[in-house]
């Protein structure tokens, strides 16, 4: 059987004092794509910025284990090179920082936390327009500074392009389709099912079954009230599409 | 004639006046590097119609360090115009306080003035007094200014180190890009120099 690469065991997490996950258990292997759905508030999101470290989210049970490390003592960046990466709900605008010295700079981390050699100019920019040709981002788009000026559907596909520059081992998709049309909705999962490799793992966080017709899960959880009440096959998919979130638990 | 001219604290000696004659031009940027306190005081007059002023300044304040500037831009005839941009960073237990004045004469028609002064504040120890003031009198004029106190965005630090960029990496990304509008002004030997 392939390798775990992510065990979360009873985890438990505040906001702002406020419990927001009541004890979650996931188990991901390597090659695997997980649909986390659940309506709104579940704490679908809560769970890819605790697993990524967002600062404010504070962990008081359970453990996490990634690649066999304890994911919840390390810092961010440090999680981001043993190869978790999150494409953002919201992604952030840095005014004053282009795309392609902010890809730069992550690039560069990474490579020297791993000990490999810095890239030379041109092979960065070869890869830089080879993963932006991926989700079909305008190269002009490199040179603008982050996500600032970007419209939704930009700001959507540079967040994967950002995933295709620095291929993770997981990647956590937080409602990555919501305010897509159908076109960019295609264009980032082309790009997500590009990057699928038997050796890496894919969690899709949505409350919305569309983006599943294009990034075919081969697990469903449906997380409620910060616990997982089910966990099925794809053809979850379609009884939540039928009958909501309403019907379903445990 | 137009001038450009850099003074860095410390290391080179500011004059305390400055006057602009009609259509000269002076671009001046004062640097406050890490570690130097002491202070500039200058007063800069429009004194002939058309002058103009491009004023900058940057300061990186850390540890005991006290620096201040008094800023004092006087416009005495009409139709000159005066920029000015000051930023700069209050770490440690650092002590900075900016005190600019624009004034306007009356009579002073077609002045247009604009001052900035945007800080960053690093450490909950350091303090930044900012005052920036307008005096004017005459009524047929442009003048505006802003004074904006600020810590570097967790939102945009997390996301950076959300993509492997270290902390210290990031923080210098952020500061860099706070500076950039009036480290743009500098040579390479001076900006090796501030930084």
């Amino acid at each position: 059987m392939s390798e775990v690469l992510l065990d979360i065991k009873g985890l438990k997490a505040c906001v702002e004092g406020k419990e927001i996950l009541h004890g979650v258990d996931l188990c991901i292997r390597e090659g695997e794509v997980h649909a986390i759905m659940g309506p709104n508030g579940a704490g679908k999101s809560t769970l890819g910025a605790v697993l990524t470290g967002k600062p404010g989210y504070e962990v008081t049970e359970g453990s996490v284990l990634f690649r066999g490390q304890d994911l919840l003592s390390l810092s961010p960046e440090q999680r981001a090179w043993l190869g978790l990466f999150l494409s953002f709900q919201y992604p952030i605008e840095i005014p004053g920082v282009s795309l392609v010295n902010f890809m730069k700079a992550a690039l560069a981390s990474k490579r020297k936390a791993q000990g490999l050699p810095e890239l030379s100019p041109a092979e960065f920019l070869k890869l830089l327009k080879e993963k932006m040709a991926l989700v079909q981002m305008r190269p002009d788009l490199a040179k603008r500074d982050v996500n600032v000026g970007f419209s939704g559907g930009e700001k959507k596909r540079c967040e994967i392009f950002q995933m295709a520059m620095l291929e993770p081992v997981l990647s956590i998709l937080d409602e990555t389709d919501s305010g897509l049309d159908v076109d960019a909705l295609k264009i980032v999962a082309g790009g997500v099912n590009t990057l699928r490799s038997p050796q890496n793992a894919s969690i899709i966080i949505t409350h919305y079954h569309k983006l599943l017709e294009y990034i075919v899960p081969d697990v469903v959880h449906v997380l409620k009230n910060g616990v997982i009440v089910k966990t099925a096959g794809r053809e979850l998919v379609s009884q939540i599409e039928a009958s909501g979130f309403e019907g379903i638990d445990g | 004639m137009d001038r450009e001219l850099i003074y860095v604290l410390g290391r080179d000696e500011c004059p305390s006046t400055f006057k602009l004659a009609s259509g000269q031009r002076l671009k001046a940027t004062l640097l406050a590097p890490r570690g130097v306190s002491g202070s500039f005081d200058i007063c800069i007059e429009l004194c002939g119609e058309g002058a103009e002023l491009d004023l900058a300044g940057i300061y990186l304040c850390e540890g005991e360090q006290k620096v201040d500037f008094r800023i004092n831009v006087r416009h005495l005839v009409g139709n000159c115009k005066s920029t000015q941009l000051f930023k700069g960073l209050a770490d440690g237990k650092s002590r900075l306080s900016f005190d600019g004045l624009v004034y306007v004469a009356a009579g002073a028609q077609k002045t247009q003035a604009l001052q900035e002064n945007h800080s960053l504040l690093l450490s909950g120890d350091a303090l930044v007094q900012s005052s920036p003031q307008l005096e004017i009198y005459a009524d047929d004029v442009v003048c505006s200014h802003g004074s904006t106190i600020g810590s570097l965005s967790e939102e945009e630090q997390f996301y950076m180190r959300s993509r492997g960029i270290d902390e210290a990496t990031a923080r210098e990304l952020q500061i860099r890009s706070f500076l950039s509008p009036v480290l743009e002004r500098l040579g390479e030997e001076d900006l090796r120099f501030i930084l």
